[in-house]
């Protein structure tokens, strides 16, 4: 009798570590498929600069070239990518800021509070995003130009105040997730609807919020034509601005040198990236959810 | 327990029809409240976003080119020019291809892999990372001489359909599969609708599953009945925002063909196509009437989904 | 409330379009500076605005991209009048921005003597001139070449050509480079525009009419031949296919045939082909020749002014401005710095300055231009505007791709590539 409970056991833990041995196996042999570009282009950053050609599809350089890094980091007359590092994070730390936060505030306005017009800017939030921004620079170009916003960051951050739409529906649905009654007890209980907002809405929205942040990081960071037309001192460039201008197709180009800037641009999104998400393991609590 | 409530669906009507049922009842403070709420966004939009709005409208209808600052009116010109453009033909045949190829896959890849991810083993934060990684990789010209070694005749692509024993392709100068580059760079940036599953899953309380277990539900049915109708609300989110996204997509088109879209066009999506217009054949009128078009097909697109919606889409929230 | 609502928005935007409008005050001593290039231009460009900043006192500020954001930034700033005082201008577009009265005439400051044009070629001061009235000044001059590997021709047993070729030896050559050693005779670039407008110099027209209103040649058998040729040399696999060719384009130096050795043959503009040489190492043994030219037909090679500089409209300090491109294209430390890499110098006096400081393929460059200067073919026009529109949505798209992945046959491409030329181009007339 006990001999089979333990060999019922014996087994389960067997079928347990089956499981996990298929499961890692199968996850990490996508894992290797999804960062061989990422791996190629460290690999690339290592290389001299002719093994990136011949010696394309290795990932092991024959040589490492550390020179690359130092070359790359240099910049342009003088103008070294420390500069460019510190543009880049005014722009994405100040705009991350800006718009997550921002972004919340108006989706709880959209999903919980009914007031006239609702619908209508609703739709016409989403519109403006079904319209392709090329034919919008110009336009806008002209207005922050007219407010001699050129060459500061104004013309990137101010809109930034306005939210973004893909957050803001995003956050929309999530709370549309949550249940109204806690909201209704509340105010019962005579909480406002900001103090519902901040109290309730808010603390459930911590995997969507954690999220958006880790999106709006990247896509800032990334983000190279509003800084590529509004800032036009090379002191002012970006970090994606100033890689672009590293090539021209028909000149000479350092491709080490990009690769190594390139897989260095990365490491800030990637930090964000790791340090976010570990607060996404936590599933919310539901206590107090049960209505 | 709280009840799967099956809403009135969330669509664009329903939220004007609230409003209308609601509007006697609604006190004045409410609109107050809830424009203090959307004033951030408001603000900014009536600032910065309707003038340039209205403004390509109006160009639409005249020959601004944006080097000059005078144009003439020219009625319905551009559009009618749409009509006899085999180019404007081709990029709209690319671009449909492109976005009903992607969106499915890119979804149905990232809620796989958010679910095999949604999980406390050892080693899932490196996964997620991992998982990430290419989506990061964004605009760079690098990708560009990446994307052309990975597809490239003797490239990893190639080389791992041989190890499957399956044809081998040109892709990059094939225009039957030039297209296809494009889709799996999309597929293969699968991080952002990922994580957003992944938040998603982890909204849906863990109560339920453990109810669902002592019911005796096994995992394809713990999927079926809690997963799948709970992460609803966030399935719609990203088929919407993939679709806009899909539609609009630019950069990697542009970075993948040197601006081009070749070969034959079948790389041109709208946007390239509207963007080399615009910016590098100075055709600005062209290219707002081209904008103003693809804005009407995919509000068109949204509303229908949005009406759909209500048959598939279930809210916790109970509204009445 | 609704009506509160519009009135607030009316307000809001007036606020925004006229309320915080703030003329910027330019000074005298301020220069704007604007180009675009790799990293090597950037920081030699850069050099050299600080030795005049150093000389003069001058205070300039400067803005640089690669070629296409360059572009993007370029057209914004011109529709929202934030225009730099210098700008560097592509041949191609000289006459589209004139059209638009973007840029300022140059000759008042040449009769003045700011800008010394005493050592520059007459033809190179009529490449930047539109209506004969100089608008751009060339910082280099260029040809077509075809680049050779020596060592590739030794292996197939094929002497080097005359310098006067026709297309005929080269179809030759070619196929006999094909059978001997295997690799294409020359990577993918025979279509290029810039083949077809200098095949028809060959015999002595210009593919664009004097207004720039449609097609200036009546007899479309050259490019019906030449696109045959190509079609041949295909099939033949002596040049890669369209299918081939899609890996290469854009590729950069690195990755072009005839420097991974998969080529003998590579056809340029004679400024990259240091880039070329330098991506192929030292070890390899490459020339410069002269482009192959119709039977019976003149020399295709004309020097072409690369890259130049001009002052826009709307420039508040236009002297300082015509003086500072006036440095840069004569004076004799700065073009030290900046060593030809947009090209051979148009200044001879700098040009033979500068040839006992630079590397040997550089001085072959030199030696190529001056061979083309002995039997050149006439300079074309600048291209008239709706050039670039007929280059990115008709030759590329309508013409060369169809042609070649045979889904039409080159007499109707030919065709096509008139019709289309005739509406896009008619928008000038």
């Amino acid at each position: 009798m006990t001999q089979s409970i333990q060999s019922l056991r014996f087994n389960k833990q067997i079928k347990d570590t089956r499981n996990s041995l298929i499961y890692h196996l199968a996850v990490a042999l996508i894992a290797v498929v999804m960062l061989y570009p990422i791996l190629w282009m460290f690999a690339s950053s290592l290389k001299a600069r002719d093994e990136i050609w011949t010696n394309v599809n290795s990932l092991v350089p024959e040589e490492v070239h550390l020179e690359n890094y130092e070359n790359g980091w240099q910049g342009f007359g003088g103008i070294t990518f420390l500069t460019f590092y510190k543009n880049s994070f005014i722009y994405a730390g100040l705009g991350t800021l800006f718009q997550v936060s921002t972004s919340a505030f108006i989706a709880y306005g959209f999903s919980r509070v009914q007031f006239r017009g609702r619908g209508m800017w609703f739709s016409i939030m989403l519109l403006t995003l079904m319209l392709p921004t090329q034919v919008l620079i110009i336009p806008q170009y002209i207005i922050f130009s007219k407010l001699d916003w050129i060459n500061t960051f104004y013309p990137l951050l101010i809109p930034r105040l306005g939210g973004e739409v893909f957050f803001i529906f995003m956050i929309v649905q999530f709370i549309r997730g949550i249940p109204i009654d806690l909201d209704e007890a509340a105010a019962i209980d005579g909480c406002s609807k900001v103090g519902i907002f901040f109290r309730i809405i808010l603390p459930q929205l911590k995997p969507a919020i954690i999220t958006a942040a880790i999106f709006s990081f990247y896509w800032t960071w990334d983000d190279f034509l509003a800084p590529l037309v509004y800032l036009t001192d090379p002191n002012l460039y970006t970090v994606s601005v100033a890689l672009r201008a590293f090539s021209d197709p028909s000149g000479m180009t350092d491709w080490g040198a990009i690769f190594a800037m390139l897989s260095l641009s990365l490491v800030p999104v990637f930090i964000v990236f790791i340090v976010f998400q570990r607060y996404l393991t936590e599933g919310i609590s539901t206590t107090g959810l049960k209505g | 327990m709280t009840e799967i409530v099956q809403s009135a669906a969330p669509s664009v009507d329903n939220l004007r029809r609230w409003s209308l049922v609601r509007r006697r009842s609604v006190k004045r403070q409410n609109n107050l409240v809830g424009y203090f709420f959307i004033s951030p966004w408001l603000i900014i939009f009536l600032l910065f976003t309707l003038a340039p709005m209205v403004i390509s409208l109006g160009l639409a209808f005249t020959n601004y080119d944006i080097l000059s600052d005078d144009y003439e009116y020219v009625g319905t010109a551009n559009f009618e020019r749409m009509r006899e453009d085999i180019r404007y033909e081709r990029s709209v045949k690319a671009t449909f291809k492109y976005v009903s190829w992607v969106v499915p896959l890119r979804l149905s890849f990232a809620l796989a892999i958010a679910m095999l991810l949604n999980t406390k083993r050892r080693g899932v934060y490196f996964y997620r990372a991992a998982f990430y990684a290419p989506s990061i990789v964004g605009g760079s010209v690098a990708v560009a001489v990446m994307w052309r070694q990975i597809f490239g005749n003797a490239g990893i692509v190639n080389a791992f359909l041989e190890i499957l024993g399956l044809d081998t392709y040109r892709w990059l100068g094939d225009p039957t599969r030039a297209i296809w580059t494009l889709i799996i760079l999309a597929v293969w940036q699968f991080g952002s609708p990922m994580l957003i599953f992944l938040a998603g899953l982890k909204q849906i309380p863990s109560e339920l599953y453990e109810v669902a277990s002592i019911d005796g539900a096994n995992g394809f049915q713990k999927f079926r009945y809690v997963t799948l109708p709970l992460l609803t609300p966030i399935i719609f989110f990203n088929l919407i925002m993939q679709s806009i996204h899909a539609f609009r997509q630019f950069t990697q088109a542009f970075i993948v063909s040197g601006g081009t879209g070749r070969p034959l066009d079948t790389t041109l999506l709208y946007s390239l196509y509207l963007y080399q217009r615009a910016f590098v054949n100075f055709k600005m009128g062209y290219a707002a009437a081209m904008a103003w078009v693809m804005l009407l097909v995919i509000a068109l697109l949204t509303l229908i989904s949005f009406w759909l919606s209500r048959y598939w889409v279930f809210y916790e929230t109970k509204e009445s | 409330m609704r009506r509160k609502f519009s009135v607030g928005l009316v307000f809001l935007l007036t606020v925004v379009m006229l309320g915080s409008a703030v003329p910027g005050f330019a000074q005298d001593n301020e220069l704007r500076v604007t180009w675009w290039g790799s990293q090597a231009r950037h920081d030699r460009t850069i050099e050299v605005i600080e030795m005049y900043e150093a000389e003069t006192g001058i205070d300039i500020s400067y803005e640089f991209a690669g070629f296409g954001d360059y572009w993007t930034r370029l057209n914004t700033q011109a529709a929202g009048d934030e225009l730099a005082c210098v700008i560097q201008q592509d041949y191609r577009y000289i006459s589209e921005w004139q059209s638009r009265d973007l840029l300022m005439p140059l000759d008042q400051f040449v009769e003045e003597g700011v800008i010394d044009v005493s050592s520059i070629d007459q033809s190179v001061l009529d490449s930047g001139s539109v209506d004969d009235e100089l608008y751009a000044l060339s910082l280099g001059s260029n040809s077509q070449t075809i680049i050779i590997d020596v060592d590739a021709f030794e292996e197939a047993g094929v002497e080097l050509p005359a310098a006067d070729w026709t297309w005929a030896d080269f179809e030759a050559i070619a196929l006999q480079i094909h059978e001997e050693t295997g690799i294409w005779a020359i990577g993918p670039t025979l279509p290029e525009i810039a083949l077809w407008q200098s095949l028809y110099l060959g015999y002595g027209k210009n593919v664009y009419n004097e207004d720039g209103t449609g097609l200036g040649y009546d007899d479309d058998q050259p490019l019906i031949d030449y696109f045959s040729m190509i079609i041949r040399l295909q099939d033949e696999g002596a040049v890669p296919t369209q299918e081939e060719a899609a890996e290469f384009i854009d590729a950069g130096p690195e990755g072009t045939p005839i420097v991974t050795g998969r080529a003998a043959m590579d056809y340029r503009w004679s400024n990259q082909v240091i880039a070329v040489a330098e991506a192929a190492g030292e070890d390899r043994n490459f020339i410069l020749w002269t482009l192959p030219r119709p039977v019976e037909g003149n020399s295709q090679n004309f020097i072409k002014p690369s890259m130049f500089f001009s002052i826009t409209a709307d420039c508040d300090n236009p002297e300082e401005a015509a003086r500072f491109i006036n440095f840069f294209v004569n004076d004799l430390e700065a073009n030290e710095v900046l060593l030809a890499e947009r090209g051979v110098p148009i200044s001879t006096v700098v040009a033979e300055h500068l040839l006992p400081l630079l590397s040997p393929i550089d001085a072959n460059t030199f030696e190529f231009l001056a061979m083309v200067a002995e039997d050149p073919a006439p300079l074309m026009p600048p291209d008239p505007p709706g050039a670039a529109d007929l280059r990115d949505n008709v030759y590329t798209p309508l013409f060369v791709e169809p042609v070649l992945f045979k889904l039409i046959s080159v007499e109707e491409g030919a065709q096509m590539l008139r019709d289309e030329a005739a509406f896009v181009l008619g928008e000038n007339e």
